[in-house]
């Protein structure tokens, strides 16, 4: 196994790109990271998870699926190279693993699948978080890990593609296996409290020890941003919807929200999501008890994003504290 | 793939954030900024969707001329020369004066300073004004009179540190959510106290200690008796009003005609209350007030606004962090809009068209001479001019004042009574079809400028695509129509050169170039370029030098429920939509959130009129009738009924008042009597 350093990891990247179109954590001019091309900004491997939805180079937030023009339908479909995404972390490569599922799982999602097939995926992790915070080794999920020692990366392949761009990267030094085992340990003894706060708040809500009253509480803390959805990796509503232009019509879809009325209206004027106490139900419900029954897990993959994004601290680790702490 | 660092072009808290393009150069996300002071990663839903109607089909996209009643595409050449043309005509036959410009609080600070320049040194009048005439035009009046400067005196991280925050008029989860959850996060997690004064239940109020749900236009009678209260009980900051403030005495004399138990018959509200609010507001050690329209948009909006200061320096609640007499502004650009000097009474800066020496500074900076000497007519009188044929011209940027001014009948009559009305806009609106020639502006996304938050936050703005179709950004439209009327020194290759005189010309924007303007921007007053800028304002002298208190008396509002018309109509913005909206009408999710115009109706009213949440009803005034859903709920109270202002086919604005407060001339968006029926 080898180790490289950061900028080895940046010309690999970059001559690489002849064949790929790569993705990696990057500092944008204000310091914000994001995931894009290095044309955008310097590499930014440290610093955790990426703050928006990272799996958004597959599933962005407004695309255009079909135009109709002439009497002719041009439908969206791969093109160019395919991509190389870097700098997921170990719960990013969970998300991943669940979506992929989900757009595959009965209606296969062509737009979704155009930009995910023959992408490559690679997991950021190690001491490399946020003020020198570890981040969980991923082990598998992905196609190759990026495993920080504190000074280097270890290259771990997972995938008959992963291992081929492994062996690309130029240069590096020898690591031994037990160098990568120490990591593991680390990781193994990471904190696990949200976890755990997720699974009994899970318990609880499927054991109905969570009373109607609580989610009113947690309502009137939600202003409707939709930032939870918006940065959350496994949310996968999208609305569908035609521009009609002058000579045209473009059929687009954009990332819905479950926290706004107007996602389950009824042409009638019926919503079964009617209060807005119901919605924020929904949004935990859904993870953590219906996905359950419906996929076999829950669907939150532990990234946080959402107690993140939320104006008013009411993502789905301060809920699950809350709950945990009020009703167990 | 580019992201472009920009600010939010939605109200005035000013949040930065990424607009993200595809290789194609169409926006397709919006990313926050993590690292911006007020943002911290965070947005509120139209600022997370605020990429999406800029590739809106209904963008204008090429100059259009009215012939034969029908407005017809041009080239830009042709429209430009007949906008400057037909200005210039009037102008030549009825004197400068017969012509106006309506500027824009959406549009740029750069942008808003050449149209004054356009207005001023080009066509020779002061009839320039924009939209802070119709929202904050009673705080510039009297927060400039009290405290010598009439902008927001503390900075937005002042929320997370008041012990009490006295909320006035202002529903601020929905109208500047990412100040309105600093709020209420203050409240949650570190024990602040919160009053909430407000005839609706609007959802700060869930949180308060005190919820005072006052009748709308009482607000001078219970802030004189909360005043009263805090006198009578000795809890008044001796201290502060001897070394930082004067005319104490006959604030005191006011404050002692509103003993409690009157304002509470005025206000109708239970007495106890005040007193409570009285003793809360005065005993913290950081009091906080933070009001917005609610305060402002009435025939006393001044005197209201007055009240709001008397109360802060009462408390010493003035010049220290955690403090301060906070109004919100509205749009992404009021404050900016105003500071520039896009009003009728002042150049950049609040330098007065009625001083020699100012007059004398701006004919030597734009090489001309004889700059008009008298105020020129506000955005409301000109409107009234227009009525009764005295105003001739008009050219309006980015405004839309068939939706957002009071009266429509009014405001059509006026507009149609133009011999010439030119409107500049990135979208047909209820006014572009009234015009004679239409120019199709850039949108926020597509240029480059300033925007000055309310925090007084000059920010970048910054180009993340090409201008859609064949629009232009609204300042190279308004150098080219100087050009065309003759007027050559309004020529710049950029917005950092216009920023570089406004600069050189303004004393609170003196240290202010691009170059320093990095993410976080910079807080005016920021006189010279090493200033670090201005997080709290007065915080050892009040910019007038003693802070003065200004006696106030309660006035009822124009118009009242009577029998004809039972109901008091309260008019204001919803949390999905923006102002006319525009922009927000065509966003997908927010367009479907909010789809209809609606009216609030308490449950106990809804009764009375026998009519059901969901159905329609017609909402009438002595100026007008509109249809809109009923939206029967506890948020009003009884009598009390509320209409958002972003619908074309059901316009509040169709009914409201055109009753101007006497100081400022701004309408009584907050009162007015009107009827409510099931629609046939």
């Amino acid at each position: 196994m080898k180790a490289v350093t950061v900028a080895q990891l940046q010309d690999f990247f970059r001559a690489v790109a002849v064949e790929f179109d790569v993705r990696v954590p990057i500092a944008l001019e204000d310091g914000t990271r994001a995931l894009g091309r290095l044309a955008e900004g310097p590499l930014a491997l440290s610093g955790g998870a990426l703050p928006g939805k990272p799996l958004s180079v597959f599933f962005p937030q407004f695309e255009t699926e079909l135009t109709y023009r002439d009497d002719s339908v041009e439908v969206q479909e791969a093109r160019g190279k395919p991509l190389l995404v870097v700098g997921l972390t170990a719960q990013d490569a969970d998300c991943l693993e669940f979506i992929d599922r989900f757009f595959a799982e009965r209606f296969r999602d062509d737009v979704y699948f155009s930009k995910r097939a023959g992408a490559v995926v690679a997991v950021v992790s190690g001491r490399c978080g946020r003020d020198g915070e570890f981040l969980k080794i991923a082990g598998g999920k992905c196609d190759f890990e990026l495993a920080c020692d504190g000074a280097r990366f270890l290259v771990v392949p997972y995938s008959e593609a992963g291992r081929r761009l492994c062996e690309a990267i130029p240069g590096g030094t020898e690591a031994s296996p037990q160098e990568l085992e120490g990591l593991r340990r680390q990781s193994d003894a990471l904190d696990g409290s949200f976890a755990d706060a997720v699974r009994r708040a899970s318990q609880l809500i499927r054991d109905e020890k969570v009373p109607e009253a609580f989610w009113q509480e947690i309502a009137d803390r939600c202003i409707g941003c939709t930032a939870c959805n918006l940065a959350c990796p496994t949310c996968t509503c999208f609305d569908v919807y035609d521009w009609k232009c002058a000579r045209c019509v473009e059929r687009q879809r954009i990332w819905d929200s479950c926290q706004l009325a107007g996602f389950m209206r009824e042409a009638s004027g019926h919503n079964p999501l009617g209060t807005q106490a119901a919605r924020v139900r929904r949004r935990i419900h859904h993870k953590l008890a219906a996905d359950l029954q419906r996929w076999g897990s829950i669907t939150c993959f532990l990234c946080g994003r959402c107690d993140r994004v939320c104006p008013t601290g009411i993502g789905m680790e301060a809920v699950s504290r809350e709950i945990v702490r009020r009703f167990a | 793939m580019k992201r472009t660092l920009t600010t939010c072009p939605y109200c005035g808290t000013g949040c930065q954030f990424y607009l993200v393009a595809d290789d194609g150069g169409r926006l397709v996300a919006v990313e926050a900024s993590t690292e911006h002071p007020v943002a911290r990663g965070q947005l509120c839903v139209k600022g997370w969707n605020a990429f999406e109607f800029v590739h809106h089909p209904d963008r204008l996209t090429e100059p259009s001329v009215r012939r034969n009643g029908r407005l017809a595409s041009v080239p830009w050449d042709e429209a430009l020369g007949l906008v400057a043309a037909g200005l210039q005509e009037i102008g030549r036959r009825h004197g400068p004066d017969s012509i106006a410009f309506f500027s824009s609080a959406k549009t740029t600070n750069e942008e808003n300073y050449l149209m004054m320049k356009l207005a001023r040194a080009a066509f020779r009048t002061n009839n320039v004004d924009h939209c802070a005439r119709l929202c904050h035009a009673s705080t510039v009046t009297g927060l400039a009179a009290m405290f010598g400067s009439g902008a927001m005196t503390n900075s937005i991280s002042c929320t997370e540190q008041a012990d009490c925050t006295l909320v006035i008029g202002s529903n601020t989860t929905e109208q500047h959510p990412l100040i309105g959850t600093r709020i209420l996060r203050n409240v949650v997690e570190r024990g602040a106290k919160l009053i909430v004064i407000d005839s609706r239940a609007i959802r700060l109020s869930r949180f308060a200690d005190l919820h005072i749900r006052a009748r709308n236009g009482t607000d001078v009678a219970l802030l004189n008796a909360i005043m009263h209260v805090i006198i009578q009980e000795g809890l008044e900051n001796r201290q502060f009003i001897a070394e930082r403030t004067e005319n104490y005495e006959a604030l005191k004399r006011a404050a002692a005609d509103y003993p409690p138990e009157k304002a509470a018959a005025i206000c109708n509200v239970p007495a106890d209350q005040i007193v409570a609010a009285a003793r809360l507001f005065a005993k913290a050690d950081r009091p906080m007030l933070v009001y917005s329209m609610g305060i402002t948009q009435h025939t006393h909006g001044v005197d209201n606004v007055k009240s709001c200061a008397n109360l802060a320096m009462l408390v010493g609640g003035i010049g220290r962090p955690g403090t301060g007499v906070n109004p919100l502004r509205g749009q992404n650009n009021v404050q900016g809009a105003c500071d520039v000097g896009a009003l009728p009474n002042v150049y950049s800066g609040y330098q007065k068209v009625t001083d020699p020496a100012v007059r004398a500074k701006f004919e030597k900076a734009w090489g001309v001479e004889g700059l008009p000497a008298e105020v020129g007519l506000t955005m409301t009188a000109a409107i009234d001019a227009a009525a009764q044929g005295k105003l001739k011209g008009l050219l309006i940027m980015g405004e839309n004042p068939m939706l957002s001014d009071p009266d429509q009948g009014h405001i059509r009559k006026a507009l149609e009574s133009l011999e010439f009305l030119a409107v500049i806009d990135i979208f047909p609106t209820a006014t572009s079809q009234l015009a004679h020639v239409v120019l199709p502006a850039a949108s926020f996304a597509e240029k480059d400028g300033t925007f000055t938050s309310t925090e007084r936050r000059v920010q970048r703005v910054r180009k993340a695509i090409e201008p859609v179709g064949n629009s232009r950004p609204d300042w190279q439209i308004l150098c080219e129509l100087a050009a065309r009327a003759g007027y050559q020194a309004m020529r710049y290759d950029s917005p950092k050169e216009v920023m570089d005189e406004i600069a050189a010309l303004t004393p609170i924007y003196g240290g202010i170039t691009y170059d320093r303007l990095g993410p976080q921007g910079l807080q005016w007053p920021c006189p010279d370029r090493e200033h670090p800028g201005t997080a709290v304002l007065h915080s050892t002298a009040f910019t007038r030098g003693r802070g003065l208190f200004f006696p106030v008396h309660y006035r009822p509002s124009a118009e009242l429920p009577d029998e004809e018309y039972p109901f008091l109509l309260s008019t204001g913005r919803c949390y999905w939509h923006f102002h006319t909206g525009t922009m927000t009408r065509r966003s997908r999710l927010l367009d479907r959130e909010e789809r209809d115009p609606y009216v609030e109706v308490s449950p106990q009213d809804a009764r009375k009129l026998a009519i059901r949440d969901g159905q329609w009803v017609t909402v009438s005034t002595r100026r007008g009738e509109v249809r809109a859903v009923a939206r029967v709920t506890d948020t009003v109270i009884e009598g009390l009924i509320f209409m958002p202002f972003h619908f074309e086919e059901g316009a509040a604005n169709a009914l409201t008042n055109n009753a101007l407060d006497p100081e400022c001339q701004i309408p009584e968006y907050k009162v007015c009597a009107a009827r409510v029926r099931a629609a046939p």
